[in-house]
């Protein structure tokens, strides 16, 4: 094992061997003496009443041992911000691959036919599929109890709207007689499915005291643990919830999966019960990020100075809220870029629809306006004829700036990042050079973009306990979730770098609700960030409990002693009088004070936006949103004249990371959110048909694979240490993905001439704009 | 529990053709990247009893006759055809398309008998056999019967073989001397079925066409070739319009669908500009082959 303890340093994940080994576990490995199966039976109507259930003949099979419908479950909803939600249907459904009933039995192909035997009396309701049918007068309404489910923040909703909102700040009306020039778009972006290697997968079981336990694929133990607590109507200290090794979340993970259903299933046949997914199922039942519609104006000077923003945007909920007004909220909060906007205006609006709920996906909200605004930043710098990085540094935020109603932004390094792509991708002899070259001789041409990055790390609130053990090394307990992010590794280099341990002595315990403390949950680019919070809390707190035996033991005053490499306390100045972490450790355990226990939390907040600058109206609180991230992408791309299809050949990606505690795995990050990135720029879309899912499989959806990704992604690691942060880190997770879709359109612009505002970027939308546009 | 699927290992195909006449319902297993992927999808999609051909040395190799025709076995993969020597000129469109059917995994496992006998319309082999003239030679329980391409693929996935007859090989005709081939696909990401495909042979004296044969996968349920629009080709010296008349015709005589790969209109826009594009590669393969 590694014996690093540099942060910065590069090491492997240090799950990585068993990860490709194949010796890790996941939920879908694990097995319990006289475990059952799970199945779930999904709608097949996009909106209607249940009249009745027969689960005679499914109950009647040989081998199936427990059948339940939304008859059978305690009418309990949930939900992060409405509960609007119950874990299988009861008296309507809303969308095609709902669950409906569920059944556990002693495998899972009986289990399978079982669910196919239950009938379903349906009587079928007008559907809305689009937001536009959500909002007409006569719609159909999808939830007709919207007023009376609990929410978490100050709702504003009418009819299928489930979150309206409005972002505010100086006076746009006036301002648009100061602007020279005006440009004006409608943006769009598709629901992009989270495609997880690891489908949706829990295992529950109950043991003799009415407890139950459910190990599953989840971003979060906590919320998985809520969840069931409120859908099953039982105290917190009833709910157990682990998680073994996940394969990818994406935001996909963040509230329940098959958690509740395979709960309710162990609680009725007292066994233990596992549900996994496959993978059609899971597309049909799960999440898709928000497909949205952005209009959007920007007016500025002459010179480039930008002025005044407005904009409306209307997205796709789906048929449950899950995050869907933090989602919308986030498009507000970003749409204006990180630039310098005086005056703005946004509206939002999301809305209920018959399909597959919407829901967190990295970079929620923030990729969606930023495609907007990213596409219509490079739109203003053609309109004044100025090159989109001389635009962009024009207006960029400054060192001593703040985000809306004087939200404070830490490091301005907008600038920085976009000098480095700059100088990195030799942009302006390569544009040049891409736009005087010939058309190639098969037809393709090339074209260079760019788009800004801005996001937020941190957010709500996490705890750790680190013990010292009796031999010295370490046990860290956060209840934080590795995802396959590889926040394990940046745990354990983070508090080996406080107590300078070698990041072997530091054992890292698997998030368990009953066994490490809270953490809200793997997303919003935060784990990393507010671990080495709490990390630094924790471990001063070992310290100063282990300096006092040290002292006792090299028999001099506790201001004299301090930590040395490798696990020792000695007199400062003299590394050869020492004395190790194992004699105090031994000293408190089996001596003196007791066992050596530190502790730390820590909740994210600065003050809620000034009101006399920015009015929210209608928004969740930004209190705790976290601190802000810049970066800065370009792409070479080349789109082929003869079919429309774009490919990128290669990307500059550059972060201010604050500091990259594991630079190998910081450049991890940036390679993989950028490919996910071309995904969303280019291929990936869930369709439907009248509320049918039409590509529920990798067939049919396709990611981009290794062939698809460029070969040469430069991973640009900028180190401006993050001012509120004991060791100066932010949050990479979800910058990445952000600004890749706008600077493949703008790329594509560049290239031949036309501009896509709907994504992705298919061949056939290049190739009608190319004949639109004529030779 | 899942019904237990019997399974039959034969080692000849005469062995083979028994089973497949005295167990109903008996179903091929050869390279299994369509079937079983299809039985993973539920027990509706299983058939009884399996007939594994691998152990069939028979249908494994790829030869060469004197006269110059190339016979490939049932059970030769695609990563095999993908890497013989066997195909150049006219025949290089085989080569070409088997090494770009999905993706390596697949290719190492997938036959061409089990892609022809699946007749997928969006599968590359199909196409090309059309374009090559080629024959599917089959055994069953009355003897051997040779099926010109043409009449093997009949509708969407159905072919004209017998549910007790078995594919062993397919021959390709030598090609003449001077002949080029080429394969153009167009798929929406890697790996991918194609949205629309191009298979094309061509003969070229002095830069004038001698002859010409195109087909097109994804185009409607089996390969389309338009005789019209070869016609249009030949005699010509492949100029622009040529090229732009014979896409026309072809487009009328596809019958694209809309589909997750691309809007039928789509396609049917594809259709002239991926031809223009095949013409043209062959036309640099000419070229190339004439220096060499
Ligand atoms: C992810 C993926 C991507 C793919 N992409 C492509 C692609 O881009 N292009 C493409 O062309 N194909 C593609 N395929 C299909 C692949 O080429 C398969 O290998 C091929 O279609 C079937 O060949 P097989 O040997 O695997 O046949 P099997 O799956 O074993 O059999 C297919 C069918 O043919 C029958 N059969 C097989 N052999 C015989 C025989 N000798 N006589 C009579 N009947 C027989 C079987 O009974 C069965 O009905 C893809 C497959 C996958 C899984």
């Amino acid at each position: 094992m590694s014996q690093v303890s540099e942060l910065g340093a590069s090491m492997p994940r240090l799950e990585a061997s068993a990860k490709a080994t194949g010796v890790a576990r996941y939920t879908a490995d694990l097995a319990f003496p006289n475990m059952l199966h799970g199945a779930v039976l999904m709608s097949t109507s996009a909106h209607a009443r249940i009249k009745s259930y027969d689960v005679s003949a499914a109950r009647a099979l040989p081998g199936v041992r427990a059948v339940m419908t939304g008859a059978d479950i305690p009418r309990k909803r949930f939900g992060l911000m409405i509960a609007d939600e119950t874990a299988l249907a009861i008296d309507k459904v809303r969308y095609i691959g709902e669950p409906v009933a569920a059944v556990a039995a002693i495998d899972r192909e009986t289990a399978l036919a079982a669910a196919e035997l239950i009938q379903v009396e349906y009587e079928d309701l007008p559907g809305v599929f689009t937001p536009d049918e959500a909002m007409m007068p006569d719609a159909a309404i999808v939830h007709e109890t919207f007023a009376a489910y609990p929410k978490n923040f100050d709702c504003i909703a009418d009819g299928n709207a489930i979150s309206i909102a409005q972002v505010l700040s100086g006076d746009p009306d006036e301002a648009w007689a100061e602007a020279d020039v005006v440009v004006e778009g409608v943006y769009e972006t598709q629901a992009q499915y989270h495609a997880y290697m690891e489908p949706v997968a829990a295992v529950a079981d109950v043991d003799g005291l009415g407890r139950v336990t459910v190990w599953s694929s989840t971003q979060s133990v906590f919320r998985t643990q809520i969840c069931i607590a409120e859908a099953l109507d039982l105290p917190r200290a009833k709910v157990r919830s682990i998680s073994p090794y996940v394969g990818g979340g994406f935001g996909g993970k963040s509230e329940p999966g098959v958690q509740i259903i395979a709960a309710l299933l162990a609680r009725e046949t007292g066994r233990a019960v596992k549900v996994v997914l496959s993978r059609q199922e899971d597309m049909m039942m799960m999440r898709s990020r928000h497909p949205a519609r952005i209009h959007l104006k920007t007016g500025a000077r002459r010179d480039g100075t930008i002025l005044v923003r407005t904009g409306s945007v209307v997205m796709d909920g789906g048929a449950y809220a899950d995050d869907s007004p933090a989602a919308m909220h986030m498009v507000l909060h970003f749409l204006r870029g990180p630039y310098r906007v005086p005056h703005l205006r946004f509206d939002g609006r999301v809305l209920y629809t018959n399909k597959l709920r919407a829901a967190a996906f990295r970079g929620v909200g923030n990729a969606q306006a930023t495609f907007a605004c990213e596409s219509q930043i490079d739109e203003l710098a053609r309109k004044l004829s100025l090159d989109p990085i001389d635009l962009r540094l024009r207006n960029v935020l400054q060192q001593g700036d703040s985000w809306l109603g004087k939200h404070p932004i830490g490091s301005a390094s907008i600038g920085e990042c976009l000098q480095r792509v700059r100088s990195e991708s030799n942009w302006d002899a390569r544009r040049a050079a891409l736009a005087e070259a010939p058309t190639s001789k098969s037809g393709k041409r090339r074209g260079l973009g760019v788009s800004s990055v801005v996001y937020t790390c941190a957010y709500l609130s996490t705890s750790a306990i680190v013990r010292l053990l009796d031999d010295g090394t370490v046990t860290i307990a956060t209840g934080a979730v590795d995802i396959g992010q590889g926040s394990d590794t940046a745990i354990a280099q983070m508090c080996a770098a406080a107590l300078r341990l070698p990041v072997d002595s530091v054992n890292i315990v698997q998030a368990d609700t009953d066994a490490t403390p809270f953490n809200s949950g793997t997303n919003a680019s935060r784990i990393t960030y507010m671990l080495g919070q709490v990390i630094a809390q924790a471990t001063d707190d070992i310290v100063s409990q282990l300096f006092p035996h040290a002292a006792e033991l090299l028999e001099c005053s506790v201001e004299d002693v301090e930590l040395v490499p490798g696990g020792r306390v000695a007199i400062k100045g003299v590394k050869e009088r020492f004395v190790s972490f194992a004699d105090c450790s031994r000293r408190a355990h089996f001596k003196a004070g007791g066992p050596i226990i530190g502790r730390g939390s820590y909740v994210f907040r600065v003050e809620e936006p000034d009101t006399e600058l920015t009015i929210n109206k209608g928004m969740m609180s930004l209190a705790a949103i976290g601190t802000y991230v810049f970066g800065a992408q370009v792409v070479e791309t080349e789109v082929d004249e003869v079919t429309g299809k774009v490919e990128v050949v290669e990307a500059w990606s550059a972060h201010d990371v604050g500091r990259a505690v594991n630079r190998q795995a910081v450049e991890g990050q940036i390679e993989g959110g950028l490919v996910q990135g071309i995904g969303f720029a280019l291929m990936e879309e869930l369709v439907w048909s009248d509320g049918q899912l039409t590509n529920p499989s990798f067939m049919d959806y396709k990611i981009p694979c290794s062939l698809d990704a460029p070969e040469n992604i430069h991973a640009i690691v900028i180190e401006n240490p993050e001012p509120t942060h004991p060791f100066g880190v932010k949050g990479i997770g979800e910058p990445p993905v952000i600004g890749i879709a706008p600077a493949v359109g703008n790329a594509v612009e560049h290239a031949v001439n036309v501009r896509v505002r709907q994504l992705p970027i298919t061949s056939e939308r290049v190739l009608r704009c190319l004949l639109d546009r004529g030779s | 529990m899942a019904e237990p699927v019997e399974f039959y290992e034969p080692r000849t195909i005469a062995e083979a053709v028994a089973v497949l006449a005295s167990v109903p319902d008996a179903c091929c297993l050869a390279g299994g990247q369509t079937l079983v992927a299809g039985m993973n999808m539920g027990p509706l999609f299983r058939p009884p009893a399996l007939v594994s051909l691998q152990r069939i040395d028979e249908l494994k190799g790829i030869t060469q006759r004197p006269d110059g025709t190339v016979v490939v076995g049932a059970m030769v993969t695609h990563r095999t055809v993908a890497q013989s020597e066997l195909f150049g000129g006219g025949l290089e469109v085989v080569r070409e398309a088997a090494g770009c059917i999905a993706h390596p995994a697949i290719r190492t496992m997938g036959t061409i008998g089990g892609s022809i006998c699946h007749a997928d319309p969006a599968a590359d082999y199909p196409a090309v056999l059309i374009a090559t003239d080629a024959t599917v030679v089959v055994t069953g329980p009355s003897g051997i019967r040779e099926i010109p391409a043409a009449e093997f693929f009949v509708d969407f996935m159905t072919t004209s073989i017998e549910p007790d007859e078995l594919v062993t090989a397919i021959t390709f005709p030598p090609a003449p001397a001077d002949a080029v081939s080429v394969y153009e696909k167009f798929t929406r990401a890697s790996g991918d079925f194609a949205t629309v495909s191009v298979a094309l042979a061509l003969s070229l004296r002095h830069g004038r066409c001698e002859s010409v044969r195109i087909a097109l996968g994804s185009c409607g349920p089996t390969p389309v070739r338009a005789a019209a629009a070869e016609q249009r080709l030949v005699q010509t010296s492949l100029d622009e319009s040529d090229v732009q008349d014979a896409g026309r015709i072809l487009c009328d005589a596809a019958a694209p669908m809309d589909d997750v790969r691309g809007t039928a209109d789509y396609k049917l826009m594809l259709i002239p500009r991926l031809l223009g594009r095949t013409i043209q590669r062959a036309q640099e393969r000419a070229v190339a082959w004439r220096v060499e």
